[in-house]
């Protein structure tokens, strides 16, 4: 099954539902068909009108243009999704690179789709890494084809 | 999505004794016709879809919780990340970040590998409801 992640770039995540038998839909592979078949520079930096106006399905034409270029990226994929995996606190998604406003919408769209969902934490110590990793793999093996 | 190309992460937990050039010898000994840059933190893998995957299956069957990896959009050495032409490498603190807590879920995994998963999920903390903190209030006036 298509497993969304969030954050979209998460090492963790990705290796994670792999590693648990279903397909991660990763921000990667949606920068990788830009880059191999448009030549875009760098997305979701760098948008075509394209996107602006995909964009557009998930944010209001008064929202700002990093949000609108990060939601033509990712929405699509969270309409792909069957499921989706959520870690909650991860402080360097929020910053230059990172958006927090399009974080909220993600969630929100996530939410909205009504697909399965699954909130974790990034783990401190070995308990937390347990409770993480297990929480994960029981999500992943309740998933049904 | 392309079909072409796959670049692969492959990234060493901090734990492992594994060495990026031991890792990089022993993907270039899997299979023929993949290309491999060793990195700091382990290797990028490139290739066709097929020949990747072969890769990182392979690598989880040696390399079993150890060395985790993630798909990379961009190839190997483009100069716009490539860190020697002064590219910009916007997803580096990700990395760095998850490089970090590795050990953890590496401990996770072979935890559940031992057979030791069981995990207790902590009660999440609600707010107080408006009557009880009143009648607290009440009673401590």
């Amino acid at each position: 099954m298509k497993v969304f992640i969030d954050p979209p770039n998460s090492m963790v995540l990705f290796d994670l539902v792999e590693r648990f038998g279903h397909e991660p839909l990763s921000s990667m592979a949606v920068i990788q068909e830009k880059i191999d078949n448009i030549e875009v520079d760098m997305p979701p930096m760098n948008v075509t009108l394209d996107d602006v106006v995909r964009g557009l399905k998930y944010a209001g034409v008064e929202v700002p243009s990093g949000i609108r270029g990060r939601m033509s990226l990712w929405g699509p994929m969270i309409e792909a999704a069957d499921a989706a995996i959520i870690i909650d606190n991860a402080p360097f998604s929020f910053g230059c690179v990172g958006c927090d406003r399009s974080n909220e919408l993600t969630k929100y769209l996530i939410h909205r789709r009504g697909i399965p969902a699954l909130t974790v934490k990034y783990p401190t110590d070995e308990a937390e890494a347990k409770i993480m990793v297990g929480q994960i793999k029981d999500f992943l093996g309740g998933l049904k084809q | 999505m392309s079909e072409q190309r796959e670049t692969r992460i492959l990234m060493i937990s901090p734990d492992s004794k594994l060495t990026p050039d031991q890792l990089v010898r022993a993907v270039h000994a899997m299979v023929p016709e993949i290309s491999i840059k060793e990195t700091c933190y382990g290797c990028l893998v490139e290739g066709t879809r097929e020949t990747v995957k072969k890769v990182v299956e392979q690598v989880r069957q040696i390399y079993r919780n150890e060395v985790f990896s993630k798909r990379r959009g961009y190839p190997q050495g483009d100069p716009r990340r490539c860190r020697a032409q002064h590219g910009t490498r916007p997803g580096f603190t990700q990395l760095e970040a998850e490089w970090e807590c590795l050990p953890l879920i590496q401990y996770a995994l072979n935890e559940i590998d031992a057979g030791n998963g069981a995990y207790e999920v902590p009660a999440e903390k609600k707010p107080i409801p408006v009557k009880e903190m009143k009648d607290i209030c009440e009673a401590y006036r």
